[in-house]
């Protein structure tokens, strides 16, 4: 029984973390019809970014004056860093290509994933980038006679906080009204008056804000290191295959499906544990080809 | 059976295995090769440059080990080149590929580095992937090559079974799973249920096979109760963790690397999984050394791929390794790893088969008479001697793991000099013309079926 509570909660945790990266990039193909392929370098950015404050000079000077919440505190600076990186590229790199083919816009950001790779490897070096200290000043709850990291549920709640509000923006305000009618018909939002320009770098942004978050939150419980952002991809990519690309919860049900079947497989078929996740995914294009809530 | 019912000490003591600082090399220290003042070259020697094609991983997770094996070669090229370059005539100059391409890409730029840019020379090569395809395409293309690492077995079991033109460095990775066990099984013979963690793609599986036959023969009874395989690149370890704690293992044993490993134990420590069972590993701290944080558990068995840590041979001891651990901190203001030793090692093996190869037939040789110098040769390097065995043209080292200890001397874990475990390689690898797979035998490789013939199995 303890096992089963551990292992759900890890199923958890890998959700929360695979929904933000995997949230921000419906909604960007959800507003923009941009399949980021850059999107998992900008999780690694974040990771990075974070990573390189908590855990370097500026981390233990907080840590000093205002313990783990100057830490905290810190730890946002990758997602907001990278969002800020998010409102450079829309504008110079992505505006000039809305009106072209599909194909430029993978080629663009492909091309972008490379840059990102070895601009990172460049500033951060080979080695793993670590953020542990806020880990150790959380440390762990019992659970029946085992352990299990307080930190982690931290990050289960941020990826809940991340999706009611995500939610709440969308369908609840002003500004997710304009989302939404710039998503469905651009030109006609544009003659409406509604300044698309912006629209776009506004949601590019916070696509940006959720990938470089997940990538914060997830630096003190594992490590920077290279090649992560390929690998988050491939996850995130699966993860909106199964949900639906361009659909929020989709994404939420998406990550939660591919963190259970996930956990299942290492607990149950250790042997196939590369293969469960693409097995899911290949269902569920065999039978719902536009994934469980996608639009035609 | 009763000459096989040796006694586990027996059988270890047979094994030539030695335990802490004292142990170096079976050798006798002598003069450094390299050291050693250079006669001055036969014959006419044209002054035009050496080119090098050097293939590692110079983007993605496993740039980790690439960035230390390029450091190597351009360390090893600086010196050389300082002197005038190989015979004092020719420079050499390195044009670098990234192996991180895909094996498909790696093959097609290795025909390109060959007949296009015209390289006399090929070396690097990080992953086990990649070495048995690239393996035949350099014996087809006549083109030198000694490869740093992707140390499989199969290469030279199957996929280049009668080599002339390659040659490898580093041990034979068969020689990383028995280290493990042997070190195992010494250190807690009590250890009977064994859980694994190995990254699913050959290195793990071979480190899974090699340790299991290893350490059956040598603790009776010994079971796997659990076993992870999470994909290369996985750094979510959470799952793999609990499944482990759950099966309530006495060993855990694991070959995950890279920053891959930093992940695990950074979050294995709090999961608590160091705390109720013992750990080896194969290759946790055959990483650059100050990626280990001294948050990592002590004492646990961490080894270094068996080839090479750059604390040992203790200096006092072994010039060539301290000669080359300041040469290569005050280059790269960092210590070196395996793939460092054998990336600098490779270049310097060359050179000496060169000049050796130049005083007997004079003027620049061919490749055969420098191949016909490297076969056989019992070379110097930092982690001790090396031995190419003329067979498969394999560099054959003494294997070498250590346990964990922070020591103030150093701002990151290192492995414990005291306690540092050398096994002399012809006693845990197959000698020359044991049948390969595939003929007498289908076992993973040569040197498991001849643990699984040959080895004493201790009894209860």
């Amino acid at each position: 029984m303890t096992i089963f509570i551990i292992q759900l909660l890890n199923s958890f945790f890998y959700a929360a973390v695979l929904f933000l990266i995997a949230a921000g990039l419906s909604l960007i193909y959800g507003v923009m019809r941009i399949v980021n392929l850059a999107h998992g370098s900008l999780y690694a950015l974040g990771a990075y970014v974070s990573a390189w404050v908590v855990g370097g000079t500026v981390g233990h000077a907080a840590s000093g004056t205002l313990g783990l919440a100057g830490l905290l505190l810190l730890l946002p600076v990758g997602a907001v860093a990278v969002a800020v990186v998010g409102a450079v590229i829309e504008p110079t790199l992505l505006r000039p290509l809305y009106r072209r083919p599909e194909e430029y816009h993978l080629l663009i950001t492909f091309g972008l994933l490379m840059i990102l790779e070895d601009a990172m490897k460049f500033l951060f070096g080979g080695t793993p980038l670590t953020a542990g200290s806020i880990m150790d000043h959380m440390g762990s709850i019992p659970i029946g006679r085992l352990l299990y990291p307080t930190y982690n549920l931290f990050v289960i709640a941020i990826g809940l906080i991340a999706a009611l509000g995500l939610w709440w923006i969308i369908y609840r305000t002003k500004f997710g009204v304009i989302l939404r009618a710039t998503s469905q018909d651009r030109r006609m939002a544009a003659a409406l008056g509604l300044n698309v320009s912006r629209v776009y770098v506004q949601a590019f942004a916070i696509g940006c804000f959720m990938a470089g978050l997940g990538g914060a939150v997830v630096v003190p419980a594992q490590a920077a290191v290279l090649g992560m952002g390929i690998e988050a991809l491939i996850l995130a990519f699966v993860v909106v295959v199964i949900g639906g690309l361009g659909s929020l919860e989709g994404a939420l049900v998406g990550a939660l499906i591919v963190g259970l079947v996930r956990t299942a497989g290492i607990q149950f078929f250790p042997e196939i544990e590369l293969a469960v996740l693409y097995l899911i995914a290949m269902a569920v294009l065999l039978i719902r080809p536009t994934g469980l809530f996608g639009r035609a | 059976m009763t000459q096989q019912q040796l006694n586990r000490r027996n059988f270890l003591n047979s094994l030539g295995i030695t335990v802490g600082a004292a142990a170096a090399t079976s050798v006798p220290a002598i003069a450094p090769a390299v050291a050693q003042v250079a006669r001055s070259p036969k014959g006419n020697i044209p002054s035009t440059p050496l080119k090098f094609g050097h293939m590692t991983f110079l983007t993605g997770p496993a740039a980790v080990l690439g960035d230390p094996s390029l450091k190597g070669h351009i360390l090893a090229a600086e010196e050389i080149n300082a002197q005038g370059g190989i015979l004092g005539k020719r420079k050499i100059e390195t044009i670098t590929a990234d192996e991180n391409a895909g094996t498909d890409a790696n093959v097609k730029e290795l025909r390109r580095m060959k007949l296009s840019e015209k390289i006399d020379m090929f070396t690097g090569v990080i992953s086990s992937g990649n070495t048995p395809a690239l393996g035949p395409v350099a014996e087809e293309l006549g083109l030198l090559t000694i490869f740093v690492d992707g140390c499989t077995d199969f290469l030279w079991d199957k996929a280049v079974p009668n080599p002339k033109f390659t040659f490898r460095i580093t041990n034979i990775q068969s020689a990383d799973g028995v280290t493990c066990a042997v070190a195992a099984a010494q250190t807690w013979p009590t250890a009977k249920k064994i859980a694994h963690i190995h990254p699913d793609y050959s290195y793990g599986r071979n480190a899974f096979d090699h340790f299991m036959i290893a350490y059956k023969k040598m603790v009776p009874g010994a079971e796997v109760v659990s076993e992870g395989w999470p994909k290369l690149g996985t750094t979510d370890f959470t799952a793999h963790i609990t499944k482990t704690i759950s099966s309530n293992p006495d060993l855990i044993m694991s070959s995950v690397w890279g920053g891959d490993y930093v992940a695990l134990y950074k979050q294995a420590l709090r999961y608590g999984m160091f705390n109720n069972a013992k750990f080896a590993s194969t290759i946790a701290f055959g990483v650059a050394p100050h990626a280990i944080g001294k948050d990592h558990p002590e004492g646990v068995i961490a080894g270094v791929h068996s080839n090479y840590y750059f604390t040992f041979p203790p200096g006092n001891r072994w010039p060539a390794n301290k000669t080359f651990v300041e040469k290569y901190f005050k280059r790269w203001i960092e210590y070196p790893n395996f793939q460092s030793d054998g990336a600098y090692h490779t270049l310097h093996m060359y050179r000496t088969a060169v000049e050796k190869a130049n005083g007997l037939v004079g003027g620049w040789p061919d490749e055969e008479a420098i191949i016909s110098q490297l076969e056989g040769m019992y070379f110097e390097t930092a982690a001790g001697y090396l031995y190419i065995r003329p067979d498969n043209h394999q560099g054959y080292k003494d294997a070498v793991t250590g346990f964990s200890k922070n020591v103030a001397e150093y701002p990151f874990q290192i492995l414990d000099p005291g306690r540092m475990i050398t096994i002399p390689i012809r006693n845990i690898t197959a000698p020359p013309n044991w049948p390969k797979p595939g003929t007498s035998h289908n076992d993973p490789t040569s040197t498991y079926n001849w643990i699984k013939e040959t080895w004493p199995q201790e009894v209860a």
